[in-house]
């Protein structure tokens, strides 16, 4: 039914989508690119001279750099791995028969759609806080000395903080994925005497391989970006021990001014979030087709 | 459950099912109940979990020393905000897609998603340049803006997986009957394109109002919503448990509700339809 008239008329009702986010893609793209080879720093008013690649090689040789990608991939790597195989293994309990499923989806998808700024502050002060935390009551019970999580390890406990907030959504996708698995299927293997965790490993694995995927790679996107949990529990700090590549391109633009050195790093996340970024589309674009 | 399972084995999920739901969510439970304490009570150690004297003053004083409804206003009007203007450009781009689709269109699909892939700090600068030009900054109106383009894609992918659903014989069968292109609209292709809609404003709601890196980096005091204001609490002023445990609550609450509703919604809306 697609005359020529209802594709002129379709262009027409597309093209305003089109074209706000072609700009909002492009002017600040450019202008970052265009910041990024400036000598150019708020503090310091005057000319905004041309220095080429100065501030990448700034940038890229900075100590708080390298500190920054080791701790980016240990965020992101760490929070998919706990929320991979928590939410499979919640998503396997979930599927189970039982009384109350309804209330416990309930419970268990509640921290997603918990603000960042205040899980992050709700586990800083009532539960990691070394003097009246709760973790530190439990620890003085067992008789062992409060620990300061987010002085010792502050990067663990961010990824504590941030897999909180992501496990429901794991376990969400995957526990849909399951339900939507040929129960009889199972039954025949199981009549043909197949153990559960072979079961497991040769019907379930593969069924869920896709969901695993999406979550991997949604989550991945996300998790590049993680910024709230750090500027509320722990500055980046003691030093660089938290920072991430987003916290360290906040404190080089908004808090030490310099235009340049923080459009440099914007240009650096967003080379790597595209090679991310790559996959991702690769995958959804496959599942268009089916 | 075409499978005859053992009441024993069912009682067991039971309550391993329900331990670990009661685990994941004790923290927000544990900040519910702390809301409704004193400050001493707060920290009392051994921890207090019931027993003590219920009160409703942190609320009271959440509000006024910190004007707290304004803030959550503020919340209400950006999320909100942002998702409506967001619906009105969205609905004609991901009808005409899904209703006439070309050869491209699958192309302007990935594009539109891809822009979603730019991370927000690698246009924090120019961003926060131009608002500063325009006057753009610690206002409610840069905000809807910056929340309607982040959330435009998610929008726009949302509408079209639920359009697509829509079948379009029926149309044929309604232009049999004599319907003309307005009645064909709004009597049979609306109705059934509604709770698609219904279901894609709920969840861009509740991604707005979690959203926590522009609402940090573009408010101050006047503008913010509540993810900007209840970082404030961060500074460390003595005993504020009870009270920073009010504000949590007040600001969760609704979009804990709302969410509980979108369940279903959520999975499809942020894989992109790829697991319905």
């Amino acid at each position: 039914m697609s005359t020529k008239a209802s594709r002129a008329a379709a262009r027409l009702m597309i093209s305003p989508s089109v074209i706000l986010l072609l700009g909002w893609m492009l002017i600040p793209l450019g202008m970052t690119l265009y910041f990024s080879v400036l000598r150019y720093n708020l503090l310091m008013p005057g000319d905004n001279p041309f220095v080429g690649f100065e501030n990448y090689s700034y940038f890229l040789t900075d100590p708080g750099f390298t500190a920054a990608i080791w701790n980016t991939l240990a965020l992101v790597l760490g929070v998919l791995v706990i929320t991979i195989v928590g939410g499979i293994l919640l998503a396997l309990l979930l599927d189970q028969p039982m009384w109350g499923q309804g209330i416990v989806r309930i419970l268990v998808i509640a921290p997603f759609f918990v603000m960042p700024t205040v899980s992050a502050l709700v586990w800083k002060n009532m539960f990691l806080n070394p003097v009246n935390g709760l973790f530190a009551h439990l620890f003085k019970a067992l008789g062992l000395t409060p620990y300061d999580f987010l002085a010792q390890a502050p990067l663990a406990s961010i990824i504590g903080i941030v897999a909180w907030q992501w496990l429901p959504f794991a376990t969400l996708i995957l526990l849909t994925a399951l339900q939507s698995l040929d129960s009889e299927q199972l039954e025949a293997a199981e009549m043909d005497g197949a153990s559960p965790l072979s079961r497991f490993r040769f019907i379930m694995l593969p069924h869920l391989a896709r969901a695993i995927t999406v979550v991997i790679l949604i989550q991945t996107i996300f998790l590049l970006s993680v910024f709230a949990e750090i500027l509320v529990t722990t500055n980046g700090g003691p030093g660089y021990a938290s920072t991430n590549l987003t916290y360290l391109i906040y404190v080089q633009s908004l808090l030490q001014y310099d235009v340049g050195m923080g459009s440099a790093g914007g240009v650096v996340a967003i080379i790597l979030a595209n090679i991310v970024a790559i996959f991702l589309m690769r995958m959804i674009g496959k599942n268009l087709e089916t | 459950m075409s499978r005859a399972v053992k009441p024993q084995r069912k009682a067991l999920n039971t309550v391993l099912a329900w331990g670990m739901g009661l685990l994941i969510f004790f923290p927000i439970l544990w900040t519910v109940l702390t809301s409704f304490k004193t400050e001493a009570e707060a920290i009392a150690d051994p921890p207090i979990w019931f027993n003590f004297s219920w009160t409703l003053e942190n609320y009271f004083t959440v509000q006024e020393r910190s004007n707290y409804f304004r803030h959550f206003w503020n919340s209400v009007v950006i999320s909100v905000g942002s998702t409506l203007i967001g619906l009105i450009i969205a609905v004609p781009a991901a009808w005409a897609m899904a209703f006439v689709p070309g050869k491209r269109t699958k192309d302007v699909l990935m594009w539109m998603l891809s822009t979603k892939m730019l991370p927000p700090v690698g246009v924090l600068v120019p961003l926060y340049l131009i608002f500063r030009d325009l006057g753009l900054l610690d206002t409610r109106i840069g905000l809807v803006f910056v929340l309607t383009m982040i959330n435009l894609p998610i929008i726009i992918w949302m509408l079209y997986t639920y359009f697509r659903e829509i079948p379009v014989d029926i149309l044929e069968a309604a232009r049999m009957d004599g319907a003309g292109l307005r009645d064909e609209v709004v009597h049979v292709l609306l109705p059934m394109a509604v709770p698609g809609m219904a279901s894609t404003v709920l969840l861009n709601i509740i991604l707005a109002w979690n959203e926590a890196f522009w609402t940090l980096n573009l408010t101050a005091a006047k503008a913010a919503p509540l993810t900007a204001f209840i970082a404030s609490y961060s500074s460390p002023e003595g005993l504020f448990y009870a009270k920073l445990s009010a504000a949590s609550t007040m600001a969760i609450a609704p979009i804990l509700i709302m969410g509980w509703f979108s369940q279903k919604q959520l999975v499809r809306g942020l894989t992109f339809g790829a697991v319905k």
